[in-house]
């Protein structure tokens, strides 16, 4: 299941900064793993060129570490379940591939927990999200703005 | 500083058109939209002038204020435009927020989180988006107000 935690969060395995914890952490097999092509591509609109190279349409060839932020923190949380990424590094273009990745985890019997700070859109369909500072499960987008919004969560 | 300030940062890939007319500008919108490259070529125009490659067009100086050493670098700064990214965890402190409203700096401010105890208006959030075919231009995009939460809301019933 998806766990977030709304507002401010203090944990040893909390990481503020996951474009910087990628930078220092990826390794080359995530990069070219077949969930990562596809949130590169459909995030940045850039092609993997190898697990150190990146063709984007408009910064040229980079290197990894200049991926978006947002398609960084969707990689660390589909391959380092031991931490909690802030999620507001991610915009809403990043919400389906959060849903993804948590049934991708699922399968594996695992959950995924991460931070936020703004109300990010999951779309109008139904979803099972447990919002991590209640113990509340929601299941759908009304449920969740007002259960963030109604208990002063943001 | 008062009144608006154009601003054209721009290298050989990318070029930017933004306009700030208050002192708190926050931007913000999807994942890849540019916002962390523009801190970017801030920062290495700051560093390095015209021999960065980079074109910065202002009326005031551009400055990158990041977590290190920042509240020594904030206090000794006047009449810039301070670009701030996410990344800068002193965004969310009080320390902060009371240092900004004693300032005489314009602030762009890359983030999602709501700050409350900064004094921005709903009207300066913006994102970034392309604004050609060949996607090598950007500009700001007015994406978020006090209207488009009520509008969310009300969507939903």
């Amino acid at each position: 299941m998806l766990k977030i935690h709304y507002g401010a969060l203090e944990s040893d395995n909390y990481i503020f900064n996951p474009d910087a914890f990628f930078n220092n952490t990826y390794e080359d097999e995530w990069i070219t793993d077949d969930l990562s092509v596809q949130m590169i591509k459909d995030i940045d609109g850039s092609e993997v060129i190898g697990p150190r190279a990146i063709d984007s349409p408009f910064l040229g060839s980079i290197p990894t570490e200049r991926l978006s932020g947002g398609v960084k923190t969707l990689i660390l949380m589909n391959n380092d379940n031991e931490h909690i990424f802030n999620a507001s590094a991610c915009g809403d273009n990043c919400a389906k591939w959060i849903l993804a990745i948590t049934d991708r985890l699922e399968k594996k019997g695992k959950d995924l927990t991460i931070r936020l700070g703004y109300l990010m859109d999951f779309g109008n369909d139904t979803f099972d999200i447990e919002i991590a500072n209640l113990k509340k499960v929601v299941h759908n987008k009304k449920e969740l703005v007002e259960a963030v919004l109604d208990n002063g969560l943001l | 500083m008062i009144g608006k300030y154009e601003i054209e940062i721009y290298n050989k890939r990318v070029h930017y058109f933004l306009t700030v007319k208050r002192n708190i500008t926050i931007l913000q919108g999807h994942s890849a939209t540019g916002k962390t490259e523009l801190i970017r070529l801030v920062s290495e125009y700051e560093q390095n002038g015209a021999s960065s490659g980079i074109t910065v067009k202002c009326g005031a100086s551009c400055t990158v204020l990041t977590s290190v050493d920042w509240e020594s670098r904030l206090s000794r700064l006047g009449k810039h435009i301070v670009f701030i990214d996410e990344t800068a965890s002193f965004l969310s402190s009080q320390r902060f927020a009371e240092m900004v409203r004693g300032s005489d700096n314009y602030f762009v401010i890359v983030t999602r989180d709501d700050l409350q105890q900064l004094p921005y208006s709903v009207d300066e959030i913006y994102g970034l988006r392309n604004v050609s075919s060949s996607s090598k231009y950007k500009s700001f995009k007015k994406v978020y107000n006090e209207m488009y939460k009520l509008q969310n809301l009300d969507s939903l019933t």
